[in-house]
């Protein structure tokens, strides 16, 4: 599982315009960086193409965090301290505010009419302004309001009629004018928030059954910066295509107390942003960085919790940990934070307001430089951007054609046609989406194909059915290549469906035709079960005893284990035997459980 | 400005009452200036109630500019000195009163028409809209046309020309790091 979805995520990623590892590297970059960075005179070079490629941890899919994080759990059941258990966090409240950054997915630049571009010959996307060149004057793309609304809007912000662009000072190589163009004083998406569910968390992580609110302070454009090439020990190579690209900032209210709650924000803003095309590469190719503000501060209310962020009072001191690219970075370095936060005054000691990083695997974050106030940044609203003022009309004509936001689909797919939320989550999240359109498709054929046969057959059995079709068989026949919705046509797998659901062939017999189809045969269901006699001859009950008791007469041993020792789920291989000993398309497998269960006097056990 | 001081004309009630000044009251006028930006100001030799700047402070916004340390104590001093006037004249700036005056950030056309005609509408973002599609039947998900744009007209240019050090296609910088 693991291994097909990394090679489907670069499969899928080739065929989109790449985004590097490294090119991923934020806007935000501080100006004081350079300069404090002195005792970590290699930071910045994690994001430099020096660095190895890294797995695309994020690639690990959707279903397999889920069962890790399902054994965990149970794991922590049997015993070992659950972190929720942990005594130190009933006297401390974490809090955590996030900022993702994302690239918006637009044809050009920013400020210019460069064109935004991945992995081109470097400075072949530069238009004169993008360089600081002197004389030149910015022009807002208002191309690139079409993604950032439609993310403003899928996060139920208030869009601001007028917002405006300031100038953020910091001198940095990465970023010619001396100044990041940002909005700091009159963003243009404010007031937003993300709902959410339990459905968004591992099994038995959710911290309440209903669904809650994580407030969104708001949400602003910005320049990205360009990208740095490390020549250690202290040159860099510029490429400023990537100056200038689009980015939006979304900034979370300090609402969030459990560091899984916060990694599990940071996947939906994701799951989000992609759902509205409003960006097209997630955390594991670079399109997307989060920073994480962390404090603590102790249960019973202490005079020392002074400290007020973005209008939340009564926090303890905040810092920051920047560059974050993986849900798991978020989570781990937000539980490494608080513990070194809660030691530090446990002993006395007193938290220092500064920026930190994080790299995965660590058990601490490391001091990167003392934070500098905001104050230090010079802001000041940009004389040569005149305000962007957005018409109403076309708001409401985003809000009206926004695509359908991936909770709504969840929603349909749990609750019409039968499936569970983790399947519900899977389907949607697997190839940008294709994998959804197909199981649709296959089930709305299923649909009509029932209807014309008169048959009564409820939606949330025949969704249930075809999604473990669509997901185990054909997931496993994709294993090691990218998905492709044409190499299996859904008329063909609708047949396939049918003919099993209506038990005129066997399951077995099902995934032969499948794999079939999948290597290139291009007969028809009805021809190929007619050419190769797979049309099921039920064998008659006492058929299927005989072949049942012929079997464990053979393993007597095994039956032993079963009826002495209760190590039933051994009878499943006698299924499997009694399947693979008759001729195709004779024994079903269910059947032959049943009736093993019934020899071997099991009654009604589960297996 | 009227914080500062009152017109020179409030001081030649003459002047005003006949509809103007006559020409022979001008060297009059002249003689004697009424007001100076000089007393936005400090004393030359010191600013006493300018806030104290302090060595560490002109070391941390000198960095924050990209501009040089000073070489010798006395540049420093120089420019402690230089800093504490500006600081004065910010002081005197920040005393006029501007309760309810909306912040002047460039001069350009306010007027609820020329607003009107910037609004951003279905209209202006047109061509984006128009590369994009709708994909999927059942499952609709918005795709943009992601096929190169032509940028000709603002990229084809010798990007490279001015950098003083190059290496193939990129610019090259060395970057030092100064104590802290």
């Amino acid at each position: 599982m693991f291994a097909r979805s990394i090679r489907n995520t670069l499969a899928a990623a080739s065929k989109q315009r790449y985004i590097c590892q490294s090119c991923l590297h934020r806007a935000r970059k501080s100006p004081l960086a350079l300069t404090r960075l002195s005792t970590q005179p290699r930071t910045r070079s994690l994001h430099t193409e020096s660095e190895p490629p890294q797995p695309p941890r994020n690639a690990t899919s959707f279903r397999k965090l889920l069962k890790d994080a399902a054994k965990q759990q149970k794991k922590k059941e049997k015993g070992a301290v659950s972190p929720r258990h942990n005594p130190r966090l009933e006297h401390w409240e974490l809090t955590v505010g996030i900022e993702v950054h994302a690239e918006l997915n637009t044809a050009r630049k920013l400020f210019s009419a460069a064109a935004t571009s991945v992995s081109e010959a470097p400075n072949t996307h530069v238009a004169l302004f993008d360089v600081a060149f002197p004389g030149t004057q910015p022009r807002f793309n208002k191309d690139t309001l079409l993604p950032a609304l439609r993310a403003a809007i899928a996060f139920q912000c208030e869009i601001q009629h007028k917002s405006s662009f300031d100038r953020k000072h910091y001198f940095y190589q990465d970023q010619p004018a001396g100044y990041q163009i940002t909005q700091y004083y009159e963003p243009f998406a404010t007031n937003g928030k993300i709902t959410l569910y339990p459905h968004d968390f591992p099994p038995g992580a959710a911290p309440q059954p209903e669904p809650f609110d994580i407030g969104i302070k708001q949400i602003q454009m910005e320049q990205d910066t360009a990208k740095t090439v490390q020549q250690p020990p202290s040159t860099y190579l510029l490429d400023f295509n990537r100056v200038s690209h689009p980015l939006i900032e979304i900034i979370t209210l300090p609402h969030i107390h459990d560091p899984t709650v916060a990694a599990v924000v940071v996947r939906k803003i994701q799951n989000i942003l992609k759902s509205v095309n409003a960006c097209t590469t997630g955390m594991e190719l670079g399109g997307l960085r989060a920073d994480v503000n962390v404090s603590v501060r102790q249960r019973q209310g202490h005079s020392e919790s002074s400290h007020s962020y973005h209008g939340v009072t009564g926090l303890g001191q905040r810092t920051e940990i920047k560059n974050l690219a993986s849900f798991k970075a978020v989570e781990d370095a937000i539980i490494a934070e608080r513990d070194r936060q809660i030691d530090l005054l446990e002993s006395g000691g007193i938290v220092e307001g500064e920026t930190r990083g994080w790299t995965l695997g660590s058990k601490t974050t490391k001091r990167l430089r003392g934070k500098e106030g905001e104050i230090d940044y010079r802001y000041m609203p940009d004389p040569d951007i005149a305000p962007v003022i957005i018409g109403e009309s076309l708001v409401k004509h985003l809000r009206d054609t926004l695509p359908k936001l991936p909770d709504v689909h969840i929603d349909t797919l749990v609750q019409t046609y039968g499936l569970t939320a983790k399947d519900a989550i899977t389907l949607i999240s697997l190839d940008d989406g294709a994998r959804l359109e197909y199981y649709l498709a296959t089930l709305h054929a299923l649909k009509r194909d029932a209807t014309q046969n008169e048959e009564e057959v409820p939606l949330n059995v025949l969704g249930k059915i075809t999604s473990n079709w669509v997901l185990m068989e054909l997931g496993s026949l994709f294993t090691d290549e990218a998905w492709d919705s044409t190499r299996i046509s859904t008329r063909f797998l609708k047949d396939v469906v049918s003919h099993v659901r209506r038990k005129q062939i066997t399951s077995p017999s099902g995934k032969r035709l499948l794999a079939m189809s999948f290597d290139g045969d291009k007969r028809s269901v009805a021809e190929i079960v007619e050419q190769e006699s797979l049309l099921l001859k039920p064998l008659s009950h006492e058929e299927y005893v005989k072949l049942a008791q012929n079997l464990l007469d053979e393993k007597p041993d095994m039956v032993r284990d079963i009826t002495e020792k209760g190590q039933v789920k051994k009878t499943m291989w006698f299924v499997g035997q009694m399947v693979a000993r008759s001729p195709e398309g004779t024994v079903e497998p269910g059947k032959a459980k049943e009736v093993l269960k019934e020899v071997l006097g099991l009654g009604d056990q589960e297996l | 400005m009227r914080h500062f001081t009152a017109s020179p004309l409030h001081a030649y009630p003459h002047g005003r009452e006949n509809g103007g000044i006559h020409p022979d009251e001008l060297e009059e006028l002249f003689a004697e200036p009424t007001w100076s930006v000089e007393s936005l100001l400090p004393p030359s030799t010191h600013a006493p109630d300018a806030p104290q700047v302090t060595s560490q402070q002109l070391h941390h916004l000198l960095r924050l500019s990209a501009l040089p340390p000073p070489e010798t104590l006395e540049q420093e001093q120089k420019m402690l000195d230089t800093l504490a006037a500006q600081l004065h004249f910010v002081g005197k700036i920040q005393e006029v009163d501007t309760t309810d005056v909306k912040p002047l950030r460039a001069i350009r056309d306010e007027t609820a028409a020329a607003e009107e005609t910037q609004t951003i509408t279905i209209d202006s973002i047109k061509g984006a809209l128009q590369k994009e599609k709708v994909i999927g039947h059942h499952y609709k998900r918005i795709q943009r046309d992601t096929a190169p744009v032509d940028a000709k007209n603002v990229e084809d240019w010798d990007v490279l020309g001015s950098a003083e050090r190059k290496s193939g296609k990129y610019f090259v910088v060395e970057s030092e790091r100064p104590q802290e």
